[in-house]
């Protein structure tokens, strides 16, 4: 019995339970076994937003043991830090740069952490960090994409998620699920698929 | 879990009257608190009302033990409890369903039976209890031929493993755990018994693999309930055995469990040190994460009303932190959040009012305010403004009306509109129910002009008596699906001084701060214009609609 562990964690917003989602459907059409724990919260008022997914899971529970993370996927730089307790020596870490900034930090009345500082604590823990630089954020027809496709996309062509499910297969679905933005949709998951952040 | 506290009266009734035809009750708590809630067990209630208490741990055994405790409730002829855990209840999984079956259209059954359903009575109510006990003892009889709990003995003298509700789901995978880490337990030496039905106490289970073992763990989350059985049962059968669970300070009583915690167990039961690996994880560098409080949604109405109780509090000469508003259930108890910082209280449904009233009776002089919403006044406010009324009391109460049970999910509720009341329902008309209980001091606003709600606010502060103010104005979320335009507002970026001022008062998620100006996301701005009321340099603007 060997799991594969994804944790995810964003801004409610930022389309974290729409790849959780994609990730999910896609393992279902492969027969691979899925458990997928979204935690909503207060996501619709800008709060924390955290998925777990095991893949093959067997005889497994919703909640993952911590350090043990196969791959930790983080849309927004200071709630990247939140999954530091899943990251041990296996861990992939895609962390896409986004920052979102709570009102008090905007103000300067509240400390937010600088980039350099979150990368160095998720390689202090023992992750291999793969940096994805929210400018590279495709457009289409003038308007920049939808992110979490996009970084769905990075996903895919750099981590170990890319032996369980095919890319192809996840376009697939996100072309049937939302046939009216299907072409600004696979832009955005095309954009990452080729973003080359290694 | 918060639903069934506010049900919990009638709960007790119920469990001693029985029922006629299946009832089933469902609860979720949430170890580890992801929905800003009370960290309770609700199987201590199962406990205090002799009922069943059944504890899925999967998606499928979620749709399984449903169908099931519908057919044990009809059986013993009593409620049965259901619970699921955030964990279990909020996620995905493929589930295997028959078709579904529909009740066979009956007459209702008016049945009459005054011993059963009423309780003034000292041999009624004794006969109840005695009935309640039996039926209880019932359910373990067919709990146990459903064969529910799944009991496994392994080499006598080795270790047994209890787990209810979730935990079980982690065992398999916290002796791989384990023994990868060095435990080297051989799996004949572990008796497990997995439990879902965790009340009635599977005593014959319990006392089973107490007496094969030399070392038993128990594995649930939350409260000692069953540890504490397990001790008793020891004691009562004479026994020494280990006993493994949160009263040795093994487990937690915070928080949910995965298999890293579970196989922390193991160790202790091998009497070897737990290996740092499954200690839990890296926190360092967790404290550099920003706060990020949740706040009102970009032209949430409840804003202009926490924007002018601050204002008014604050004409009116008095500091901040000097007068009390007691604050509700619902999205209008983001008022105890940045940047308003309103509200002082939250405990339970229509609380509010009968607190803000208690402070008042035990001698603040001060003037006190409570705050809640349509929905929750509706539903259990009423009765503490009758009690303010009745004792007349210097109090204000504010209603957030904005139409909708909106932090739930957006449910209609008996003041929605009667465009969205679902035949044959009526909307109940607000104003004339305060004006009914007898409040002669009522104003009505509207929270987005925040001049007009600050003047009100002051007014009523002022006032002698029991107050009501109603501030009404629709959900913000609901108003945009509504396709509702209030406008566009803008910032004139010369006149933008970047002080910041509405920023700091509104705290609102459309206002970005650029380099030297503010904008307006115009994405996420709904066009409320409380911006523009708080700026003293005209630099926002909102077009004339």
């Amino acid at each position: 019995m060997k799991t594969y562990d994804i944790y995810i964690v964003g801004v409610g917003g930022q389309g974290v339970l729409t790849i959780g989602d994609l990730i999910s459907e896609a393992a279902v059409k492969a027969n691979i076994p899925i458990s997928f724990f979204p935690t909503k919260g207060m996501s619709q008022r800008g709060g924390l937003v955290k998925a777990q997914l095991r893949l093959c899971s067997g005889d497994v529970g919703p909640s993952m043991p911590e350090q043990s993370a196969d791959l930790v996927v983080a849309m927004e730089l200071s709630e990247a830090l939140k999954a530091l307790p899943y990251l041990g020596k296996n861990t992939e870490y895609l962390l896409y740069g986004n920052v979102w900034l709570p009102t008090a930090a905007m103000l300067g009345k509240a400390k937010y952490p600088a980039k350099e500082k979150v990368c160095a604590a998720i390689e202090k823990a023992g992750a291999k960090l793969y940096y994805v630089e929210p400018k590279a954020l495709p457009f289409y027809e003038g308007k920049p994409v939808r992110d979490n496709l996009f970084v769905l996309g990075a996903i895919m062509a750099n981590t170990g998620l890319q032996k369980l499910l095919s890319a192809e297969a996840i376009a697939e679905i996100i072309a049937q699920k939302w046939p009216k933005a299907k072409a600004a949709n696979l832009t955005a998951f095309n954009g990452g698929l080729n973003y080359g952040v290694l | 879990m918060s639903g069934l506290n506010v049900a919990y009266d009638s709960l007790i009734g119920f469990a001693y009257s029985g029922t006629n035809g299946g009832m089933v009750v469902y609860v979720a708590d949430d170890p580890g608190v992801t929905t800003g809630m009370c960290e309770q067990d609700s199987r201590g209630f199962a406990i205090m009302s002799d009922m069943v208490m059944l504890e899925p741990a999967t998606v499928q055994e979620c749709y399984d033990y449903t169908k099931f405790a519908f057919e044990l409730s009809e059986a013993i002829g009593a409620p049965v409890f259901l619970r699921g855990v955030t964990n279990v209840s909020q996620s995905h999984a493929l589930l295997e369903y028959e078709e579904r079956l529909l009740p066979v259209e009956k007459e209702p059954i008016l049945k009459k039976d005054i011993a059963k359903y009423t309780k003034a009575g000292s041999a009624i109510c004794t006969a109840q209890h005695k009935a309640l006990i039996s039926s209880f003892a019932e359910a373990e009889k067919i709990i146990r031929v459903k064969g529910l709990n799944e009991l496994k003995l392994g080499k006598k003298g080795g270790i047994g493993i209890i787990a209810a509700g979730v935990s079980k789901q982690y065992l398999t995978e916290a002796l791989v755990l384990a023994n990868r880490e060095g435990a080297a337990i051989a799996e004949e030496n572990i008796s497990t018994l997995k439990l879902a039905a965790t009340l009635p106490f599977p005593v014959q289970e319990l006392q089973a693999i107490l007496q094969n073992c030399s070392v038993v763990i128990v594995a649930e989350e939350l409260e000692p309930h069953l540890e504490r059985e397990v001790y008793h049962l020891a004691y009562k059968l004479g026994m020494d055995t280990k006993i493994i669970g949160k009263m040795d300070g093994t487990y937690s009583r915070l928080g949910e469990y995965n298999a890293g915690i579970i196989a922390q167990g193991l160790f202790a039961a091998t009497g070897k040190a737990v290996p740092a690996v499954l200690k839990g994880g890296i926190t360092a560098g967790m404290e550099l994460a920003a706060a990020r409080p949740i706040t009102t949604c970009s032209g949430c109405p409840h804003r202009g009303t926490y924007m002018a109780i601050n204002a008014a509090i604050k004409h009116l000469g008095y500091k901040k932190d000097e007068i009390m508003v007691t604050g509700d259930i619902g999205c209008t108890i983001l008022g105890m959040n940045p940047p308003f910082h309103t509200l002082w209280t939250e405990v339970s449904m229509g609380a509010s009012i009968p607190i803000a009233q208690g402070y008042i009776q035990a001698g603040v002089t001060k003037p006190v305010l409570a705050t809640i919403g349509d929905s929750t006044f509706f539903h259990a406010g009423i009765p503490g403004l009758i009690n303010a009324i009745q004792q007349n009391v210097d109090l204000t109460v504010v209603i957030l009306d904005n139409g909708w049970t909106a932090m739930t999910g957006m449910q209609v509720n008996p003041g929605t509109l009667q465009d969205y009341q679902k035949d044959p329902c009526q909307q109940v008309d607000l104003v004339k129910v305060v004006q009914g209980l007898g409040v002669e001091q009522l104003w009505l606003t509207d929270p987005y002009d925040l001049a007009a709600t600050t003047k009100i606010m002051q007014e009523a502060i002022d006032t002698k008596g029991v107050k009501v103010v109603i501030a009404r104005r629709e959900c913000a979320i609901q108003a945009t699906r509504r396709k509702v335009d209030y406008g566009k507002v803008q910032v004139i970026q010369e006149k933008c001084t970047n002080c910041k001022v509405c920023v700091n008062i509104t705290g609102c998620p459309a206002l970005v701060l650029a380099e030297n100006s503010v904008y307006i996301d115009d994405s996420q701005c709904n066009g409320c214009g409380l911006c523009a009321q708080v700026c003293k340099f005209n630099a926002i603007q909102k077009e004339a609609k």
